[in-house]
């Protein structure tokens, strides 16, 4: 049986805003005022159910506002539910057991600008109760890990943001964790930094580490997601497996030809949804395999020579826009 | 007990590296050096000047040392999202709220015995002896500190650091005169109305519920020589720990309702 490494049942957060977010901490106080409609909240996540097996790299995705970083923040306890509850590595959240085997990087992270690369995964380290032996190791290793040596004598105030989310991913693996939480873990990276962070990815998978992360950047999504959720509204539109909600039929076809002169091209182009011309040669088109067969033939009697066909399937940033456009619609 | 100690340690490490600290404890001293200038220009007085005015400086910039760095404790790792790292980590909110507090109490105390060490030095040149009450003084200008900071620490966990600022400030004048406001009553007997009366009743409310930090300033022993007893210190010290511990709970419930965004 497949165990969970983290989920989540209902889980929802709302947020008294103005005078009324001072009241917090007395909550009857403020839920009174609420009702006589003296302030106002707004519910930042309405309802999120999930579950995220273990070994696997969950993709957290979705538009600015939906919901994900607020979400990320109650599985780590810096927010409290609303609503709802959820678990971590089989415990519930808030565990400290279940903390002391779990890492997280939070979104455009900040740090303890007075220390040093090792002093900085030290104290980490610590709060981790590990013995000064497995710190030094653990902190030497992951600062070659992440490419910082060169910088290692420099206090993190010198850091430029690239390095900062390098150190940061260091600090989340200084526990050699099983559960890693990383919010936007490719921000601020250059192309070779991204490649660098697929490659942790990637290894913390091979040791059997679970993943669970947040990202705009869908091309690095899909490279190494195993399953994504995608989260619009506070809510999720989408769950599955990245081969199961981008294995729908094929879309359309795009056709390329050459050798067609202007009378083949009207002919041509009638049958087609859309013509482009680039360089002598015609792309085409078209919606169904019923359409291709017949197009193709009509092209190649009016003298043209195909050079390509290409069935076009949905990709995940169109998954992303169809599921963000349906809610905003919605 | 590690990650409290692990959250002081590095609370003290990151003051000590801070420029504001060395600028503090710069002007502090050179404070110091103004009192040493103006003392010796006084006849025959300059021992209890020094004293007078020395003590009252260090007593003064400590606790608005302690003010500052109080309010922003807890707001500063907010602001800059360093808590965010931390929080996660296998730790209770009060272990977190305990290493702050002890962090910035080390910090203080490196502070205040400086300060302390340099107007000892100055009393020695001068008079020869400070006298132990000299020692008791700077210990009670501490315990005063620690006092102030578990206060700034309450209104810091809900409320902006200028408003805590404020109210802390408020309260280190309340304490210092909580005699004063206990027995006050505006107007004389025969002219007093509902609204003095209240104003009255509500002051003194005030200075029930405020530390009495009056017992701390210990000045006028010092300046006359008068060693203050063992039973005096122990007792304002266990006092002001029984303070420290209120406010500590205090800020620890509010803390640990709080949300992180």
């Amino acid at each position: 049986m497949t165990q969970v490494a983290l989920s989540t049942t209902d889980i929802a957060k709302t947020f008294n805003l103005g005078f009324l977010g001072a009241l917090r901490p007395f909550k009857f106080l403020a839920q009174r005022m609420q009702l006589k409609g003296i302030a106002h909240s707004v519910e930042a996540v309405k309802s999120i159910s999930l579950e995220v097996n273990a070994g696997e790299i969950f993709g957290f995705l979705g538009p600015n506002g939906a919901g994900k970083t607020t979400t990320i923040k109650m599985l780590m306890g810096l927010v409290h539910p609303t609503r709802g509850t959820g678990t971590l590595l089989g415990a519930p959240l808030g565990d400290r057991a279940a903390r002391a085997r779990l890492g997280f990087l939070p979104e455009h992270p900040y740090f303890y600008e007075h220390l040093k690369p090792l002093e900085f995964l030290d104290f980490y380290g610590r709060l981790f109760r590990m013995t000064a032996r497995e710190r030094k190791q653990r902190a030497e290793y992951l600062v070659d890990r992440v490419g910082l040596r060169h910088a290692v004598d420099r206090p993190l105030r010198k850091y430029s943001k690239g390095m900062i989310q390098r150190i940061g991913i260091a600090q989340a693996l200084i526990n050699e964790p099983d559960l890693v939480v990383f919010d936007e873990p490719m921000s601020g990276l250059d192309p070779m930094g991204r490649k660098d962070v697929r490659d942790i990815i990637f290894e913390l998978r091979e040791k059997g580490t679970t993943v669970f992360l947040s990202s705009h950047i869908l091309q690095d999504v899909e490279m190494i997601c195993d399953r994504v959720a995608i989260v619009v509204d506070g809510r999720i539109r989408s769950e599955g497996a990245l081969e199961d909600l981008l294995e729908e039929p094929i879309q359309r076809y795009e056709v390329v030809f050459t050798g067609l002169d202007n009378a083949a091209l009207e002919v041509v182009g009638a049958l087609a949804a859309e013509t482009r011309a680039v360089a002598g040669r015609h792309t085409f088109t078209v919606e169904t395999d019923r359409d291709l067969d017949a197009f193709v033939r009509v092209a190649q009697d009016a003298g043209g020579r195909i050079v390509s066909a290409t069935p076009i399937r949905q990709s995940l940033e169109a998954l992303f826009v169809a599921e963000a456009t349906r809610a905003e619609d919605a | 007990m590690i990650p409290t100690l692990t959250i002081a340690r590095n609370t003290f490490r990151e003051a000590v590296r801070n420029r504001i600290f060395a600028a503090s404890i710069f002007f502090a001293l050179a404070m110091l050096g103004l009192v040493l200038a103006v003392s010796s220009a006084s006849l025959h007085e300059e021992v209890r000047l020094m004293k007078d005015v020395g003590l009252f400086l260090i007593s003064i910039s400590a606790v608005f040392i302690a003010i500052f760095t109080g309010v922003t404790l807890v707001y500063k790792e907010l602001e800059r999202k360093t808590i965010y790292t931390v929080m996660p980590k296998p730790i209770y909110r009060a272990q977190f709220l305990a290493g702050k507090y002890l962090g910035l109490a080390m910090t203080m105390f490196v502070l205040v015995l400086t300060m302390g060490a340099v107007l000892f030095a100055m009393l020695q040149l001068v008079d020869g002896d400070p006298g132990v009450e000299m020692v008791q003084a700077f210990w009670l200008v501490y315990v005063e500190v620690l006092i102030v900071m578990a206060v700034a620490l309450v209104f810091s966990s809900f409320s902006t650091p200028f408003l805590s600022g404020l109210l802390t400030l408020g309260t280190f004048v309340c304490g210092r005169f909580v005699d004063v406001l206990l027995n006050l009553r505006l107007g004389e007997a025969d002219e007093r109305t509902p609204l003095t009366e209240t104003i009255s009743g509500v002051v003194r409310f005030i200075a029930q519920v405020t530390p009495d930090l009056s017992i701390y300033n210990v000045t006028p022993h010092v300046v006359y020589g008068h060693p203050l007893s063992a039973d005096f210190v122990i007792q304002a010290s266990l006092t002001g720990l029984a303070y420290i511990g209120i406010g500590f709970v205090i800020s620890a419930i509010l803390f640990a309702r709080r949300d992180f965004v």
